[in-house]
């Protein structure tokens, strides 16, 4: 019941909890800065204010496809959580960046374009990461079954230390923190394929960063094993180690970041499955 | 059963003699209603197929195989004259040389020379279907050609008889037949490359057609150390009964070139490129359902014998390495139908991989990659001839209108390419369950695994670049075009779009049925053990695999549900508005972007061709 029953709540719970890292993350963000920052909550007064404000679409399909984003987005996360299969998480987590990336083309908008254009290349950059992930932790635990690494007795994180550090490498494309913030790169694309959203229907792609945090986190938590404690000293280092990234490093090109995940990352990651499969 | 087997053979060469003599109306009735004849021919002869059938034929058609082989290499050293093409020339002397000579020392006695197994059954299904579909597009397609009515007919023509070689082919046991079939295929898409007569075609076609003979020397060669080394008789089933007798991996290894020519794997990817000049439905036909299936199918077949031997080794690092190069190469094209070219090289390379590595569940990845392949693509190419047809649109660049001008057209695209990629479709499925295969070979051959495995994810990120780099140029439309209405494409077009579009969808809601009562037989009678399959729960497992059903099942409701209905929906009481674009007031083109892949591409063909004599080094070890 209890395996169940956790996994359930954090399903559900996931926008909220997503809301709730984002509106830390500010404050710690502000702090480093020796800013003092927002109020914990400010994600969500910000959540309030948007479903306050004028109904505006470009067109029905544009909107349509920034909420099925959210709702796969979810239905990806709550995959993983469950314990589903990782090559199946990790595609079906395409599946929801394929529809936003979808929604941005559907706009005649530039920077909707490029943005999408750019989101196209961040899958490049770090699937292939990602999948060779899932590999080392098949060659490890012999299933591709996340509760097999939610379950397994010892952390993930000693057998495949580069395989991690490849994941906090990747982590920031997928998050779009900086350096690897091309997708969104404010004050060059405005945002990328968000900017054509507003209102009601920007809320969904604005919650559906949230779950994109959960869904990261819990990418984190899996290298622990059944080690919730050690799970959770992940969890935090991650995100300590993403905010004093993202406020200390300027933003790359395109270029600059698939030639670096394509080298550095992915052959981390793949000396850590050769590693796998040799002992 | 073997009546309808020789009708499957004997209906398309009919229909294909009729069809020159016929009046127009008469002949679209009867293409219609031949397509149809066959692909439920195919489907009952898949439903009713138990065991292997052995069938022989009378002594002269022996004869007459080997007149027919002859007066083929004939015509082609004619064109060779002809078109001063040397290359074509070296090629049809050597068939011409190895062919006399096999002919003095084969046994003047053959049995059994045809073999239809599941696996043949499997084939004919594909073929009839898919060529059927093509088949009726063509009626349409080919009547807007620039050409002489005699040339008109003269098209279908070729199409039916190809179908009937294609029949042939797969179900041919003795290999100097397979031979002959193969060379067919090889003269059918010479004649169909070069349908259009301009200069281009005809240097495509004859490319095509020297690349292919270097397939057929290589079967030739195969059969000569097949009667060399005494295994008896040169046919399949023979081969694969000495699948462990000394010598086996050369007649393995030269089999395993010519299926990877006919795969138009690298360095002879150019032919099938080339073949992109040729009119749309000969694209579809080559590319999609047939004759580059062909070299799965040649794999597959020899799988029992190719499993742990140092030449699938090969086969399986090479394909690893074409997916990849392939799917880069595909990034710095702008021509539609050359971007679809690329994915199919990359695809059919991991076909023959699954096919290669031969576990059971490899064997059904391969089988659902071909099929669902087949009627992905063959729904592109399809699209790309009414592009060209209707939209008067070539280059990927130009069809930044289309989201408005052919909305259905362009949704149609975008499922296409969707179910090339992602779940819940066929060809997901398939990529999954390689990719999950591969890592348990990694357990057993443990660098390689490790390689093809980075060689799967890294080719698979580069495929969805490409195909949301082409998608994203086909749905563009502003707030004006809110509403939609779809264009009409007129009957023959739209129609075999919705059979295909149908046939997809379907094949997806019933994946563990086909899985179970279609994949799985298959791969079990061509592996000759049986595959496990078990539905637990929610969950099927094939062999040591696991597929659960419940997320595939909402991931349906996701992915295509979603597309089809973001057309369709309208939000009532909520303003449209101008894109907003930052208060950017720019006209901007909307290209896409393309990569530039020349330092890179060089390599590839050296690679290959490296590969290619690895190959063979490694059977001669």
């Amino acid at each position: 019941m209890n395996d169940l029953l956790i996994p359930v709540l954090l399903i559900l719970l996931a926008p909220l909890i997503g809301g709730l890292v984002y509106g830390f993350e500010r404050i710690i963000k502000a702090r480093m800065q020796r800013r003092i920052g927002p109020p914990l909550l400010q994600p969500f007064y910000d959540f309030l204010k948007l479903a306050d404000k004028r109904k505006m679409i470009v067109h029905s399909a544009h909107a349509f496809l920034g909420i099925m984003h959210f709702v796969s987005l979810w239905f990806a996360l709550a995959v993983l959580l469950l314990g589903g299969d990782l090559i199946l998480v990790i595609f079906l987590h395409l599946l929801s960046t394929s529809l936003i990336i979808l929604a941005g083309y559907s706009t005649r908008s530039i920077f909707s374009h490029l943005g999408a254009n750019r989101t196209a290349i961040s899958i490049l950059a770090y699937e292939p990461v990602l999948i060779i992930i899932a590999v080392s932790i098949f060659m490890l635990t012999g299933s591709f079954d996340a509760s097999a690494a939610f379950n397994w007795d010892q952390p993930l994180l000693y057998k495949m230390p580069l395989a991690f550090i490849a994941l906090l490498l990747v982590l920031p494309i997928k998050l779009k923190k900086s350096p690897f913030d091309v997708a969104e790169a404010h004050q060059e694309v405005t945002g990328g394929v968000e900017i054509e959203f507003s209102g009601i229907f920007f809320e969904a792609v604005y919650t559906a960063k949230w779950l994109d945090y959960v869904f990261c986190y819990t990418l984190v938590f899996l290298f622990a094993g059944n080690n919730i404690l050690l799970g959770i000293g992940l969890m935090v280092f991650t995100f300590f180690y993403l905010n004093a990234l993202d406020n200390s490093s300027a933003r790359v090109n395109y270029k600059q970041m698939l030639r670096f995940s394509l080298t550095v990352s992915f052959s981390l990651a793949f000396i850590n499955l050769l590693i796998n499969i040799f002992t | 059963m073997y009546p309808l087997i020789t009708s499957l053979f004997l209906v398309p060469v009919i229909v294909s003699g009729l069809l020159l003599i016929l009046p127009k109306t008469v002949a679209r009735i009867l293409v219609i209603t031949s397509s149809l004849v066959l692909a439920a021919l195919s489907l009952y002869v898949f439903i009713n197929l138990d065991g292997v059938l052995y069938f022989g034929v009378p002594h002269y058609v022996n004869d007459l195989v080997a007149v027919a082989d002859i007066v083929l290499l004939v015509y082609f050293g004619w064109i060779a004259l002809r078109r001063r093409s040397w290359l074509v020339g070296l090629m049809t002397v050597l068939q011409f040389g190895g062919l006399l000579y096999l002919l003095k020392i084969l046994p003047a006695d053959h049995s059994l020379q045809f073999m239809v197994d599941k696996l043949s059954a499997f084939m004919f299904l594909l073929i009839n279907v898919i060529s059927g579909i093509i088949a009726i597009y063509s009626l349409r397609y080919i009547d807007e050609e620039h050409c002489s009515s005699f040339r008109k007919k003269h098209f279908l023509s070729i199409l039916f008889w190809f179908i009937a070689v294609m029949n042939l082919v797969v179900s041919s046991n003795n290999l100097e037949y397979f031979f002959l079939f193969f060379e067919l295929t090889t003269l059918a898409s010479f004649l169909l490359i070069g349908f259009r007569k301009d200069e281009l075609s005809v240097k495509n076609a004859l490319t095509a057609l020297w690349m292919n003979q270097v397939g057929g020397v290589a079967i030739l060669a195969a059969i000569f150390f097949i009667i060399y080394n005494g295994y008896g008789e040169a046919t399949f089933s023979n081969l694969l009964a000495h699948a462990s007798a000394s010598g086996i991996l050369l007649p393995l290894a030269l089999l395993s070139v010519a299926a990877l020519i006919k795969g138009a794997q690298l360095p002879f990817s150019k032919w099938l490129l080339g073949a992109m000049v040729a009119p749309t439905p000969v694209s579809a036909l080559l590319h999609s359902s047939t004759m580059v299936k062909i070299a799965p199918f040649i794999i597959l077949r020899l799988s029992p014998a190719l499993k742990d031997t140092p030449v699938a080794t090969v086969v399986i690092a090479l394909t690893g390495f074409v997916f990849v190069a392939a799917a880069i190469s595909a990034l710095s094209q702008d021509n539609f139908k050359r971007i679809l070219a690329y994915s199919t090289i990359a695809l059919l390379a991991l076909m023959i991989m699954m096919a290669a590595v031969g576990t059971p569940v490899t064997i059904v990845a391969a089988l659902v990659l071909i099929l669902f392949h087949g009627m992905s693509k063959c729904l592109l190419f399809l699209n790309a001839g009414i592009l060209e047809r209707v939209f008067h649109l070539k280059q990927s660049s130009d069809m930044d209108r289309l989201g408005e001008s052919g909305p259905f057209t362009s949704l149609v695209i975008t499922i296409g390419f969707m179910s090339l990629l992602l779940p819940p479709f066929g060809a997901f499925i398939g990529k999954w369950l390689s990719i999950e295969t591969l890592g348990a070979l990694a357990t057993d051959k443990k660098l390689l695994g490790a390689l093809v495995i980075v060689a799967v994810a890294g080719g698979g990120a580069v495929l969805s670049l490409l195909y949301f780099k082409v998608m994203g140029l086909l749905i563009a439309r502003t707030g004006d075009h809110d509403k939609i209405r779809f264009e009409k494409t007129g009957l023959v077009y739209a129609g075999t779009m919705y059979v295909l579009l149908g046939l997809i969808i379907l094949s997806v809601l019933g994946l563990p049925l086909l899985l179970t009562g279609y994949f799985v037989p298959v791969a079990s009678q061509t592996l000759g053990m049986p595959v496990a399959v078990v539905m637990d729960g929610w969950n099927m497992h094939i062999g040591a695999m696991k597929l659960p059903m419940v997320p595939l099942l909402i991931a349906l409701f996701l992915l295509p549900v979603t597309i089809i209905t973001a057309l369709f929906i309208r939000f009532k009481n909520v303003d449209r508005v101008k894109e907003y674009m930052c208060g950017e007031k720019i006209n901007y083109s909307f290209s896409s972007f393309y990569f530039s892949t020349d330092r890179a591409t060089p390599y590839f063909t050296t690679t290959g061709i490296l590969f290619f004599v690895a190959l063979i080094v490694a059977a001669l070890i």
